[in-house]
């Protein structure tokens, strides 16, 4: 059929099947990019966990052309602010140079190699930072430009066409006509258009032969996919993560992204990827002036072991500081929670128990509302353990409510609260109106005869809701509380199945009720009030707002799920269900679901009308505990963010806020333990707390369970944090004033390009440029006996890569003798043949 | 935490101006022009425009107190904002042709610096670069106009030098005027110049609210304040009509392509532009007036608000049916005709006739919507109110901004301008109704415009 026969010489050709397998495993490259209206932290270098960490930044710094640390000023500034130890540092310097051994020998009287490393560490002038000028390649806008127009979700009037032949063909169809494409391949990708095969796999397959890939054909499509890490990571959510009903109308794989690049390769048309920043310097002379040497003065064992230091690059010296503000975090924390970990208090009888997420930013508020009375609180996963999905109240898609490591076992609904049946059914109609409404002034703004008199009609109407907007954020906001509260009062998640679903049966009830106790350690003598607490941010006009919620809900707020268990813990049934497996609650505990703002420190009460008389007392008395402990956190936050304590809930509110408060940012510990362990110490924000009691645990199993499935998460947020940090233009998505919402998924930068991943500059950088958030590994911290630790990490796959590998450190501290130690990295010296090491702080 | 926090606060006083006081220092900006004039009756063109500036000048500085707070730069970019709201000002109050031409020039180099202003972005550079180029041809075709009306009035007063431009030779007022046009638009963004707009999603946001609310309008400020050399030249008025006619739909497939809600919104700029121009020309002048105002807070609220926008959504039909566009289009025609009869409507019967079309569509749509009656007559009362704000708009502009030329072209030509949009707007609603794309050659052009040029692979090293 086709005229003009492909021009290259075809080789050997894969199969089908071979090629989607090269596929799928060349798709794993990128990590999966959710759309921003429920945000998920991933780590963009997940692909590489099975390598040792500084090898898998060394590899992914070359496949998407980003930094491997922080530039070395950023370090010292940190270094300068008190971030970092002096004496962390210096040791990080010493094993760097192999021991105190070699660190002490001396290049000329009075230096030692130490000093020298040092010096290039401190003092020497670092390498200039080269500028990135690079745009994005004229390949990559090509390809990303149709990325942009075939994934749009309801922002255009009028689709791309061919949009249902799936993203490769789509593309092809339309190159004919593109200019770009044009001057991007010339002739060759004229004829070319015209003779590939029309089937990606078949296009990937004639691609590789022609291109006479050699032999590692999968480390070139990996190539390939990383380029555009956005809008590759959105096809990796379509195609595994997404609910099929959203998604099939646009349909894309992996494979259509890769058979456009090959496309384009086959033209001559891809590009070299820019190399990644890296200051390269060599410090010889500038070592030498820096301790009034000469080079002739230096013997040659001497000029060696100068040369030695000289050669250490900006990168390593970057490793350095984040070695070393992990030993100075951790210098800092252990004492004081191996002192903890000696004394033991005596359980107390609270006048109520608060179960928060394991959130950061719950630590704090827990420290606030516990210097407020007698609170005893815990951290448990912020979707309190239920594996739902709900779908709202006359909404069009389900939420799902739990980690995106699992997947929905419930699908269940949200129902008027018997009795407020009219109510609801007003709130849905004011729903409905609100999108009639948008989609008719969408439609008129775009007629060829109404959007004129459609700009000119909304145009006082504009001025008023801006002036309001801007002056007056809280009263112009007022409308949109009033309606949470209406709908809070007026609808409740139920247990209930949706549509054809089956609900959540007795024994699961029982199952998630227990859940609770088992996995944090409580007590079955519960306080009177026992609340569920749940989390979620306010932000308005700020497309990383579900970044700010809660995480273990697949980025949104954790009311429904506490608001659900509550109800199952007071439910009869379930109560003598769990008593039979040993779990006799007293009869005058009552559970109540709330959620806490973040942004405000808020906690809103749920269903607190439904309380019996009997516990009202106990409920005024928290309720002004909360109140006083969100006005003392609030000052706490309100100085970390520069701001007054009133400007935060302006902030929350506002619609020109780029930073209603720090989210995860400063995010460096798990800790799984007992409260008693954490109680005294200020953590600053900055650690994930899960309750655990390692007597109550006697298998293990409620410890496995943290570390494979809530610690996961959290390494995920902290790998996430950490990278958007030391390259926030190829891992983070950059200054969100530049940011351009695309197709309702995500944002782009300026005029477009690929899709952002990771965190905006806002969300980790103070104002002042510095790090807000330093890049730093996790580091777990479990108080449980070493032996239970250690046969737990050496059964599990994932735990002895995480720690094995350095993506997370570990550290256990022993019940019993409160000593700790250290996990080893594969690799590491290791004098006794034990993983677990002793710790040297 | 043992942060430097002195450091931290000191860094972050410096945007400490809080928005009352940008409020009273662009009040004292605009009414120490007001004095240093040495007098207070300014026509109302200029009195209008100078409001909207303001207020959309303290809005988006307001606006940037809280989004532009963690900016590197944030002090020159608030110097920069407040000197080119100033040269807005001035060029929109003066009377001096030098002080015109002066600011005009000024107004366009601040905006390309803060459309560059991101260093962060490789492509602002570019973006500035584009728009600078394109305001030099503007700036450039504005002082020769000015040269021209000012060397043969004599003088550097507008108005005195507009007074005596009736007596330019034909050649030179058409010269005039055909500059003046061109000025106009660069300015307005209009095709051919419309590339720097499309590409300056580098700007921040604010500046982009400003930009779309407060700049490009600048163009029918322009005719508007220098109509009489316009109406002198019968060509620039058709050249007015035809770019703006076409400026007014090309936009308005730009927007319905893009995927981006900014580069959309910058689309929707150019065809509002260009109706607006095209209005201008027409000589429906308080028409063009009330447009501008209120497109550009119409512009500064959906730019400003451009990051609520994330969330799939689906739309299951088109909420403007096509039988309702097929009766709102017939009843605007005969609503025209009427109209038409009308000796005072004059140019404006392109714009009247459109806003009923748009009218009884958002009546019939409203009253159609598939919702409670109780919604749908909260719905209906919503497109009545704004329909009589726009109507009180127009008549309120009208009554303040008497100024309009002779209709230049005959009634039923303007019923079939009108026609031409209807005509579109059917072609559209056809086309949802099928769910049938654009055709390919045209969605290509219209989703590549305004792209920074693509370079063959290498040629950027």
């Amino acid at each position: 059929m086709n005229m003009i026969a492909p021009i290259e010489r075809t080789g050997e050709r894969l199969g089908r099947t071979e090629v989607a397998g090269l596929v799928a495993l060349a798709a794993r490259t990128v990590a999966p990019l959710w759309p921003l209206e429920s945000a998920i932290a991933v780590n963009p270098l997940a692909r590489f966990e099975e390598l040792p960490f500084a090898q898998a930044v060394a590899e992914a710094s070359k496949l998407f052309g980003a930094r491997r640390t922080l530039p070395l000023a950023l370090w010292r500034r940190l270094y300068e602010n008190d971030r970092i130890d002096e004496a962390a540092l210096r040791d990080a310097a010493i094993a760097h140079l192999g021991g105190i051994y070699h660190a002490a020998a001396p290049i000329a009287p009075g230096v030692t190699m130490l000093d020298a490393l040092m010096a290039c560490l401190l003092a020497i002038e670092p390498g200039d930072q080269p500028e990135r000028k690079d745009g994005l390649g004229p390949d990559a806008a090509f390809i990303a430009k149709w990325c942009g127009a075939f994934f749009d979700h309801g922002m255009t009037t009028m689709p791309l066409p061919y949009r249902d032949l799936g993203l490769y063909r789509a593309v092809l169809a339309m190159a004919a006509y593109d200019p770009d494409y044009r001057t991007l391949t010339g002739a060759r990708g004229a004829a070319l258009l015209l003779s590939v095969p029309r089937d990606p796999l078949e296009a990937i397959s004639e691609g590789l032969a022609s291109l006479e890939v050699p032999v590692d054909e999968l480390a070139y499509l990996s190539g390939l996919v990383a380029r555009l890490p956005g809008w590759a990571g959105h096809i990796r959510w379509r195609t595994d993560h997404a609910d099929p009903d959203r998604v099939a109308d646009v349909p894309a794989t992996m494979a259509d992204l890769a058979a456009l690049w090959i496309l384009l390769a086959r033209a001559d048309a891809v590009s070299a990827l820019p190399p990644a920043p890296s200051a390269g310097k060599d410090r010889r002379a500038a070592l030498l002036a820096h301790f009034g040497l000469t080079a002739k003065a230096l013997d040659a064992r001497n000029a060696e072991r100068l040369d030695a230091v000289a050669r250490v690059d900006d990168d390593a010296l970057g490793a350095l500081f984040m070695t070393a503000a992990e030993r100075s975090y951790a210098n800092g924390l252990m004492p004081a929670l191996q002192r903890a970990a000696r004394t033991s208090n005596p359980p107390l009888r609270p006048d109520a128990q608060l179960v928060l997420c394991i959130d950061v930013r719950s630590e704090p508020f827990r420290r606030a509302l516990e210097a407020e009375g007698n609170y005893e609180t815990f951290g448990y996963a912020g979707f309190f353990g239920l594996p739902i999905a709900l779908h709202p109240f006359a909404g069009a898609h389900r939420a799902r409510l739990l980690p995106v490591l699992l997947s929905p076992r419930h699908d269940i609904s949200e129902r008027p609260v018997p009795g407020r049946e009219s109510e609801a059914e007003a709130i849905a109609d004011g729903a409905r109106r609100d999108a009639c409404t948008s989609d008719l002034f969408a439609a008129a703004k775009v007629g060829p005869a109404t959007a004129f008199a459609a700009a000119e009609a909304t145009g006082p109407l504009a001025a008023a809701l801006m002036l309001a907007r801007t002056f007056a954020p809280l009263a112009a906001s007022r409308a949109a509380a009033t309606l949470r509260k209406r709908r809070q009062l007026a609808l409740a998640p139920a247990p209930e199945g949706y549509a054809n679903h089956t609900g959540v049966s007795l024994a699961d009830k029982v199952g998630y009720a227990s859940a609770l106790f088992r996995l944090t350690g409580m007590r079955p003598d519960t306080a009177r009030l026992v609340v569920l607490t749940g989390h979620g941010a306010s932000a308005v006009n700020n497309p990383y707002a579900a970044a700010l919620d809660c995480g273990a809900c697949s980025g949104h707020a954790g009311g429904s799920n506490a608001r659900l268990l509550a109800a199952m813990l007071n439910d009869a049934d379930v109560r003598s269900g769990m008593a039979e497996e040993g779990l006799k609650l007293p009869p005058t505990t009552y559970f109540l679901a709330a959620e806490h703002n973040t942004t405000t420190d808020e906690v809103t009460i749920f269903d607190a009308d439904s309380i019996p008389d009997t516990h009202a007392a106990d409920l005024a008395a928290l309720s002004a505990s909360l109140a006083r402990a969100a006005g003392a956190n609030r000052a706490r936050r309100a100085r970390s963010l520069d701001r007054a304590p009133g400007d935060l809930l302006t902030g929350a509110v506002h619609w020109g806020e780029v930073r209603p408060e720090w989210g995860l940012a400063g995010n460096a510990a798990f800790i799984v333990g007992p409260r008693d362990l954490t109680r005294a110490i200020d953590l600053q924000g900055r650690a994930f707390l899960h309750s655990y009691d390692w007597r109550a645990d006697r298998d293990g199993s409620a410890l496995a369970t943290i570390l494979t499935a809530p610690m996961v998460v959290a390494q995920w947020i902290n790998c996430q944090y950490l990278f958007s940090t030391i390259d926030n233009e190829r891992y983070g998505s950059g200054d969100k004033v530049t940011h351009n919402v695309i197709g309702g998924i995500g944002v782009v930068q300026g005029n477009g390009g690929d899709l952002k991943i990771g965190l905006p500059r806002q969300s980790l950088f103070r104002d002042n440029g510095l790090p807000h958030h330093v890049p730093q590994r996790l580091l777990a911290i479990v108080h449980a006996p070493f032996d239970r630790v250690a046969a737990l990490v050496e059964t599990s796959d994932i735990l002895r890569r995480l720690f094995g590998k350095g993506w997370v450190q570990l550290i256990v501290i022993d019940p019993e003798t409160a000593r700790a130690r250290r996990w080893r990295e594969d690799g590491a010296d290791c004098g006794e043949g034990r993983n677990l090491l002793c710790v040297d702080c | 935490m043992s942060d430097n926090t002195a450091q931290n606060a000191a860094a972050s006083t410096l945007p400490g101006v809080r928005p009352p006081v940008w409020i009273a220092l662009i009040g004292i900006a605009g009414l120490a022009l007001l004095a240093a004039d040495g007098r207070l009756a300014f026509s109302p063109l200029q009195l209008v425009i100078a409001l909207l500036t303001m207020f959309v000048g303290t809005i988006v500085a307001a606006f940037s107190c809280r989004h532009m707070r963690t900016d590197r730069r944030r002090a020159s970019y608030f110097a920069r904002i407040a000197l080119l709201i100033g040269s807005v000002l001035l060029f929109v109050l003066t009377d001096d042709l030098l002080a015109f031409g002066a600011a005009w020039i000024a107004s366009g180099l601040l905006l390309a610096s803060l459309i560059g202003h991101s260093d962060a972005l490789p492509e602002a550079r570019e973006a500035a670069m584009r728009a600078r180029r394109t305001f030099l041809i503007g700036d450039l075709a504005l002082l020769a106009a000015l040269a021209i009306v000012g060397g043969h009035g004599g003088t550097t007063d507008v108005n005195a030098a507009l007074s005596r431009s009736g007596s330019l030779s034909p050649l030179a007022s058409h010269l005039a005027a055909l500059l003046l046009v061109i000025a106009a638009a660069a300015r307005c963004a209009l095709p051919p110049f419309s590339a720097w707009l499309l590409s300056s999603m580098t700007a921040p946001t604010p500046v982009s609210a400003l930009m779309h609310a407060g700049l490009v309008n600048a163009g029918g400020f322009l005719l508007l304040r220098l109509a009489p050399v316009l109406e002198a030249a019968p060509a620039a008025r058709y050249a007015a009509v035809g770019l703006g006619l076409f400026a007014a739909l090309w936009g308005l497939g730009v927007m319905a392509v893009r995927p981006d809600v900014k580069r959309a919104l910058a689309g929707s700029t150019v065809s509002q532009m260009g109706f607006m121009i095209m209005s201008c020309g027409l000589g429906a002048y308080a028409a063009a007036l009330w447009h501008i105002v209120a497109h550009g807070l119409f512009k500064a609220w959906l730019f400003l608000g451009a990051g609520s926008l994330i969330g799939m959504r689906q739309r299951e039909r088109a909420p403007i049916s096509r039988s309702a566009v097929l009766m709102a289009a017939l009843l605007a025609l005969c609503a025209g005709a009427c109209m038409a009869f009308k000796a005072e409507v004059g140019g404006a019967l392109v714009a009247l006739t459109l806003a009923v079309a748009a009218a009884a569509a958002t009546l019939i749509a409203g009253y159609g919507a598939p919702a409670s009656r109780r919604a749908r007559a909260w719905l209906v009362g919503l497109v009545t109110a704004l329909i009589a704000a726009n109507a009180a708009g127009l008549l309120l502009i009208g009554s303040l901004y008497q100024a309009h030329a002779e209709p230049l072209l005959p009634s039923p030509l303007l019923i079939a301008i009108a026609a031409l949009f209807l005509i579109a707007w059917l072609f559209q609603a056809a086309r949802m109704a099928r769910g049938a794309a654009l055709p390919p050659a045209l969605y290509v052009r219209l989703l590549n415009a305004g792209s920074l040029p693509a370079h063959r692979t290498g040629d950027l090293a």
